[in-house]
């Protein structure tokens, strides 16, 4: 093989050519070899999956013992049954696995729903007494379920909090300062825009294959965004621009037709809150 | 790689300067891990400095600035990637997993090589690498 060199240019190829030829086998190497270890599933290999599901059951376990001390559940089967049955009939219609949804009521005046990691669902009583019907709570619980299957609550609480320290806080080394910042953080502060956008489209999508009114999400956002805002309206403080998100989603339904079927009805649906009633005082 | 003799022998100074240019990207490498454009610094601030040297230090500084020139897109696309996975809402998944484990062999082999070469060069001989060492040969002309 001729051997092609600055102070030796006879009897050798262009320099460029051999460069051209070098630099594309390079390229070849790089790429083959990226494109060779791409082909295996890492992600199965080193149990990624695995891990972060298990980082996210212990968070989630850590964070809902700590909010159930702090607040007291409501266990009454008045309020359970009616919220678990329009819980089932959302998942039933919409591709969410039932089982997986932890939802808890908690005795709370607030105006609030909010999603922890592994799947709990957390419904204040104040917010089930502020809606009017059964679709607009069905709106906001699929406005939550929405974050939960998109997987935005474990990637906000990441962002938020930094993944050292949920590491941290699974491994039992978690003060309850981070563990109180980290249920503040998902209980007080809206995600980013685009995921609550993308929230508010899924909702709708899941109302309508619920045969549900999702003109319901819409006129609970505007008419609590309309009104003065009490320290109590959190899920609506906490959700910013809830006018432009009502009208975000007027846009998206009008002109369309909806079957509007009640799932419990409205004489179940006063019961239930006469229920929180009796179970808040 | 090929290991040969150069056209004229380099006397000491010029080997042990020579040398030092990959010996700045190889200390650069370990403290540029984090921010890949730290390699390329060290060796252009060297480069720079001897600019004006004998053709053999000069010939070698260059082969060093390419070979650093080389791995920073690799490196780079590695370091940012990295980061849009941990600070935006890009997940980790197998295409990510085999490049950062493609950029770290590339690395392990230029990391080798350069060690290698530093060591030759210092001893007055002299090596060109695959590639970098033609583009050097392009750039860097005979006086």
């Amino acid at each position: 093989m001729v051997v092609c060199r600055w102070f030796d240019q006879s009897n050798c190829e262009s320099p460029m050519k051999k460069l051209l030829t070098e630099f594309i086998l390079l390229a070849i190497l790089f790429f083959g070899t990226w494109y060779g270890l791409s082909r295996i599933d890492w992600i199965t290999l080193f149990k990624i999956d695995r891990a972060s599901a298990d980082l996210e059951q212990k968070i989630g376990d850590l964070l809902w013992k700590s909010l159930k001390t702090s607040e007291g559940e409501i266990t009454s089967d008045s309020v359970l049954l009616p919220v678990n049955i329009l819980l089932d009939h959302l998942c039933k219609k919409n591709p969410i696995d039932r089982e997986k949804i932890k939802i808890h009521v908690l005795k709370n005046d607030e105006i609030n729903a909010f999603a922890l990691p592994d799947n709990h669902l957390v419904i204040y009583s104040g917010l089930l007494l502020a809606c009017q019907n059964e679709s607009e709570f069905c709106g906001v619980l699929s406005h939550e379920l929405a974050h939960i299957q998109k997987g935005h609550v474990m990637n906000k609480l990441v962002k938020e909090t930094g993944l050292s320290v949920l590491i941290s806080m699974s491994t039992g080394n978690g003060n309850s300062t981070i563990v109180k910042k980290a249920i503040e953080q998902l209980s007080s502060t809206a995600y980013d825009r685009k995921f609550e956008t993308e929230a508010d489209l899924t909702a709708v999508d899941y109302m309508i294959n619920a045969e549900m009114d999702p003109e319901a999400l819409a006129n609970f956002l505007y008419r609590l965004s309309d009104e003065s805002l009490p320290e109590q309206l959190y899920w609506i403080s906490t959700h910013p621009e809830s006018k432009q998100r009502s009208v975000k989603i007027m846009e998206v339904i009008k002109g369309r037709t909806f079957q509007k079927i009640p799932v419990i009805g409205s004489l179940k649906w006063t019961a239930l809150q006469n229920a929180i009633r009796q179970n808040s005082e | 790689m090929t290991d040969e003799r150069f056209i004229n022998a380099p006397a000491e100074e010029e080997a042990e300067k020579a040398s030092n240019s990959y010996l700045m990207s190889l200390i650069a490498f370990v403290g540029g891990l984090p921010l890949p454009i730290i390699n390329l610094l060290a060796t252009l601030i060297f480069y720079t400095g001897n600019r004006k040297s004998t053709f053999f230090v000069k010939w070698h500084c260059t082969q060093a600035l390419f070979s650093q020139l080389m791995a920073l897109p690799l490196n780079s696309a590695c370091f940012w990637w990295t980061i849009s996975i941990i600070f935006t809402d890009e997940k980790i998944g197998s295409n990510y997993i085999a490049y950062a484990i493609t950029v770290i062999a590339f690395n392990i082999v230029e990391f080798i090589a350069t060690m290698h070469t530093a060591i030759a060069v210092r001893k007055g001989r002299h090596v060109e690498w695959w590639f970098v060492g033609g583009l050097t040969n392009l750039i860097v002309k005979a006086p």
